[in-house]
């Protein structure tokens, strides 16, 4: 493997790449054919649609067991859309789903008590091992035992404990609008306002950084980390809820309905949904990372949304400037317990880099954008009664 | 690392037992110690803890340090096993050592006032100030006590940094030697709680939140701190808003000194009352004035306490020590590194062993004279110790480097038409002073690596190309911006940043398989940061507001540095408008901070000129090569 020329994947992604049509200029000299693929193909078109797998699973013989990892940063969407198309287009098949609090591929390679600075309070990997994993194939491959498996077994972060439900997401939740609202409200109440919003100007020059650690490395533990080095900026809107006085506990996905305008005719939008610990809530011990878990921002789950592709992943659209448009998108499936005591808090911004590639704000293919093509736009997120940007959290009456 | 950090100056006069563990002499065997509650000439009583040793066949001198922070323990049973390594080495070498509560701290009795003014003129002996305190008590010392050879040394950091100099001034002719370590000299200028008219909030709101309580007798307790209820000070400040919020919130008019603090925002007859640097003059004692590099509270105090010393008191011996640590470290630490930065050596121990011990064994012992050059510095980039007749150096030459369109810094004048960069500064979403998650300060941020700040809107860069030779600064920097502001105040925070190569030596990067690196790759080291608040510009007696979006001339000194810039490596400068919550927040308006309200903070779009005709510099001092000496 090459090295790469610095430990700073911000710093390499903006100044030593730049538009990613230098990556093929300056790194791939042609050598990496699946990128030039990916370069070629920047909406869902044949080329995908023709690899996407999702529509061939609908006679699938053997007894399935789907097993996802909640932060997961790389294949989560597989893990529950599978598990989904088996399920209504399979409708035979032993099909059954496991969610653990897991990195990709965490619940095969490590003990699973902990992640980033969050802990689980037990080893979920080797419980998942030991006690569901050997129990399906034992009981499918070798006829030891029964598998008598829920059709879902799935780890609630926050409360840190196993439950099962009947199907996923449980058809038992109550979706439930939580509003943004003004003074960086965040409530299960409507706002009032005819006309509100906020804004903040966002520049692909300076873009919000996805981890605040020096790595090169997506890695993992960003799927968890303390959002506080967000909080700060002036390009990213933040909604917090007041203290939790009961449990709010959710499963499955999270809707955005998010009510926006940007100055240019293409652009991102970022929705974190973050838990954010008391200001007293305790530090490990010991604490070698000398971590401060008061006032913790920790991240529950954050999706990215290019906005040409509001309408159609085949089809996009510029974005008309400066007018309100509505995009909903879901965040991925979660089962999390806000706890009573902490607040929800709701992120909002336009960049989430390197994460997710730069937007030019201009309505073109980015796969060819120039250095000189990105510019900063102005955003606006409405939060008035006509548009009320909101999160649909299905709520989870405790059982 | 996050941690909480402890009070620095509290680790002077706390005598750390944890390090006790780590020597194998114990303080326990070898001294004896007594109390004593010493007359000054007012009769107020000062208490006073005298170490001796118990070897009673020879005479020692004494060391003494006056402290704010305790002379404890108190019992004369109780003897700690250690005093730590600086306070150690003393008592390895034979040394009766002292320790006084300064009046009206502690057991002292008295009133405490805040850095008391010197009276050059006493009348009375109902006039009293810290040079009289030190002189009666070395007086009686001297008649009252045993096993001294009549000489005296005073040293101490900090607080009893500015007690030493108060020792060396007026001094008891038995004081033959002084050391004044990291000294409050002038605050509002530069020291501890204002740096050019701004306010260091957490450090004073930490800091008198603690030490400023009435104490209406004498007392053993220590201070209480504040519980904050989080580790969180950005969070915590923020949320505070304005600053008459810390009365209603949490002091409630009980901690005079604040109230002090809000009442005089400007330079004025009762800061220059306060200020030590005009009676450095006429000194008897050798002085060894000591200072870190990166001290976030006393950097001001150390460079222009020795400076004003050298100028106003020809023919004294004075000399400078400068090293690369933050607050006091030397006295507990071993100074090997800071944060993220390593020296590759204990340089801490080296100033005790080869500086400190040698310097008052001479002046206090008659051990033969050492070798102390005038000005021993630390250089930050080459890692070196540096022996020089001067300081800052002579034979510097200036190099003035501007900000150039498209983030370029150059020592060629700008000849772009296109005039200024600029950024919404808000104060509601100020930018951090370090990236960590922090209560009370972290003293590693005055070399923290900035790409946190690089990659914000409201954070001009400016980058060099990599240095095709090395480049060492030395002595004072400054500032000559040409900028504006919508508002008509506002606060400019310039910091000069070493930015390391992306790929040292044969370090492998991290992959993406790896995580966070632990290289110092691309890490941007701040070399010297400091602010100006806008309204000071023409001087701290006479704010003066700006006149929105109109070009300003905005000229300022940032302290001195002695680093060098390696080959490769590039210079950085950065400007931005906050600075939180090590400073306070402009609130755009010119008007008394010290009694704005939540509402008055506004955003505001900053400027700063960078063409041919508006141009911005940093001025360096630059060394000629070789720069080793």
């Amino acid at each position: 493997m090459e090295q790469f020329p610095t430990p700073d994947g911000y710093g390499f992604f903006l100044r030593q790449i730049g538009p990613l049509s230098n990556v093929e200029a300056n790194y791939y000299h042609g050598r990496v054919p699946i990128w030039k693929e990916f370069m070629e193909h920047g909406t869902y078109d044949d080329y995908w649609q023709a690899r996407n797998i999702i529509p061939h699973l609908g006679r699938t013989a053997p007894a399935v067991m789907t097993v996802g990892g909640w932060f997961d940063s790389e294949d989560k969407y597989g893990a529950v859309n599978i598990y989904r198309a088996i399920e209504t287009r399979s409708t035979g098949t032993r099909n059954i789903l496991v969610w653990g609090p897991w990195h990709h591929g965490g619940w095969a390679r490590v003990d699973g008590d902990t992640l980033g600075h969050i802990r689980f309070e037990q080893k979920t990997s080797l419980w998942y091992r030991q006690n569901v994993e050997r129990k399906f194939f034992n009981a499918h491959l070798k006829d030891e035992g029964k598998d008598d498996l829920p059709e879902v077994t799935a780890f609630m972060t926050g409360a840190n404990e196993w439950r099962s439900f009947d199907a996923w997401p449980p058809p038992e939740v109550s979706p439930t609008p939580l509003y943004v609202r003004e003074n960086g409200g965040l409530s299960f109440s409507a706002p009032t306002s005819a006309e509100a919003e906020d804004s903040y100007v966002s520049d692909p020059a300076k873009p919000v950084p996805f981890t605040a650690q020096t790595t090169m490395s997506m890695g993992h533990v960003y799927m968890v980390e303390d959002q506080r080095f967000a909080s700060t900026r002036p390009d990213v809107l933040v909604y917090q809820t007041d203290v939790l006085t009961e449990d709010v506990t959710f499963a499955g996905p999270a809707t955005v309905e998010l009510y926006a305008s940007t100055s240019g005719t293409d652009t991102d939008w970022m929705v974190k949904l973050i838990d954010v610990y008391p200001p007293d809530a305790p530090d490990p011990r010991p604490n070698p990372t000398g971590v401060r878990m008061g006032g913790f921002q920790m991240l529950v789950g954050g999706e990215a949304f290019r906005a040409k592709f509001r309408n159609s992943f085949e089809e996009p659209t510029p974005v008309p400037a400066d007018k309100v448009v509505r995009y909903t998108f879901g965040l991925p499936d979660k089962l999390h317990r806000f706890r009573k005591g902490h607040r929800i808090m709701v992120q909002i911004q336009s960049t989430w880099f390197p994460l997710v590639d730069r937007n030019t704000g201009v309505f073109q293919d980015l796969y060819d954008a120039e250095p000189g093509d990105f510019r900063a736009t102005t955003q606006k997120v409405h939060r008035s009664v006509q548009h009320a940007t909101r999160l649909i959290l299905p709520l989870l009456k405790d059982h | 690392m996050t941690r909480r950090t402890l009070p620095l100056i509290l680790l002077i006069a706390v005598f750390v037992a944890t390090l006790a563990a780590q020597e194998s002499f114990d303080i326990r065997e070898h001294y004896t110690k007594r109390e004593y509650a010493i007359p000054a000439r007012d009769g107020i009583k000062l208490h006073t803890a005298v170490y001796t040793p118990k070897d009673t066949s020879k005479t020692y001198p004494i060391i003494m340090t006056r402290t704010p922070y305790a002379a404890a323990p108190y019992g004369e049973q109780r003897i700690p096993q250690s005093f730590g390594y600086q306070f150690n080495r003393f008592a390895k070498d034979g040394y009766i050592l002292v320790f006084q509560d300064v009046r009206g701290r502690y057991m002292s009795e008295g009133e405490f006032e805040n850095v008391r003014p010197y009276n050059p003129k006493k009348s009375s002996t109902r006039d009293i100030d810290e040079t009289s305190d030190t002189y009666d008590t070395i007086e009686w010392l001297l008649e009252n006590t045993r096993h001294h050879n009549g000489n005296v040394g005073v040293l101490g950091t900090s607080y009893p940094g500015f007690y030493t100099w108060m020792s060396t001034i007026a001094a008891h002719p038995a004081v033959k030697a002084t050391s004044p370590q990291a000294p409050v000299s002038q605050w509002m200028s530069g020291d501890d709680f204002f740096h050019n008219g701004a306010f260091m909030l957490p450090h004073a709101f930490d800091f008198y939140s603690w030490f400023g309580w009435p104490r209406p007798k004498p007392k053993k307790e220590a201070d209480r701190f504040l519980d904050q209820g989080t580790p969180d000070e950005y969070d915590f400040f923020l949320r505070l808003g304005a600053l008459p919020n810390a009365n209603k919130l949490y002091l409630h008019d009980s901690v005079a000194f604040w109230n002090t603090l809000m009442a005089n925002g400007q330079w004025n007859d009762f800061w220059a009352q306060r200020s030590i640097l005009p009676h450095l003059r006429g000194l008897k004692p050798a002085v060894l004035v000591v200072g870190g590099w990166f001290d976030t509270e006393n950097l001001y105090g150390a460079l222009n306490s020795y400076s004003a010393a050298e100028r106003q008191s020809q023919g004294s011996d004075i000399r400078l020590v400068m090293g690369p640590w933050s607050h006091g470290q030397w006295g507990y630490d071993s100074g090997d590194s800071l944060g993220r930065i390593q020296w590759n050596s204990p340089t801490a121990h080296y100033y005790v062993d080869s500086i400190e011990a040698p310097f008052f064994a001479h002046h206090l012992k008659g051990a033969p004279a050492p070798k102390i050059a005038e000005a021993t510095v630390f250089n930050t980039g080459d890692k070196t110790w540096s022996h020089l007749p001067a300081w800052p150096p002579s034979g510097t030459s200036e190099y003035r480097l501007y900000l150039e369109e498209g983030n370029g810094l150059s020592s060629t004048p700008p000849s772009s038409a296109n005039p200024h960069d600029e950024y919404i500064s808000d104060p509601n979403r100020p930018v951090p002073y370090t990236n960590e998650i922090t209560g009370w300060y972290y003293p590693p941020f005055m070399l923290e690596d900035q790409r946190f700040a690089s990659r914000r809107p409201d954070v001009l860069v400016y980058t060099t190309e990599p240095m095709a030779e090395e480049l060492t600064i030395a002595g004072p920097i400054t500032v000559d911006l040409t900028v504006s502001t919508t508002g008509t105040d506002c606060d400019w925070i310039v910091k000069v940043i070493d930015v390391y190569p992306d790929r040292l030596g044969n370090e492998v990067p991290a992959g993406w398989f790896q995580g966070p690196t632990k290289s110092l790759g691309g890490y941007q080291m701040m070399v010297r940061g400091d602010v100006l608040r806008g309204k000071f510009r023409n001087g701290l007696e006479r704010p003066e507001p700006f006149i929105p979006d109109t070009p300003a001339k905005v000229h300022f000194t940032l302290q001195d540095a002695f680093h060098t810039f390696r080959k490769g490596h590039r210079i950085m400068i950065q400007v931005q408008s906050t600075w939180f919550p090590m400073i306070d927040r402009n609130p755009g308006k010119f008007m008394d901070i010290y009694r704005a309200a939540d509402s008055d903070f506004q955003k505001t779009t900053q400027r700063v000129y960078r063409s041919s005709t508006a141009s911005s510099s940093v001025i360096f001092r630059r060394l000629p090569q070789p720069t080793r000496q």
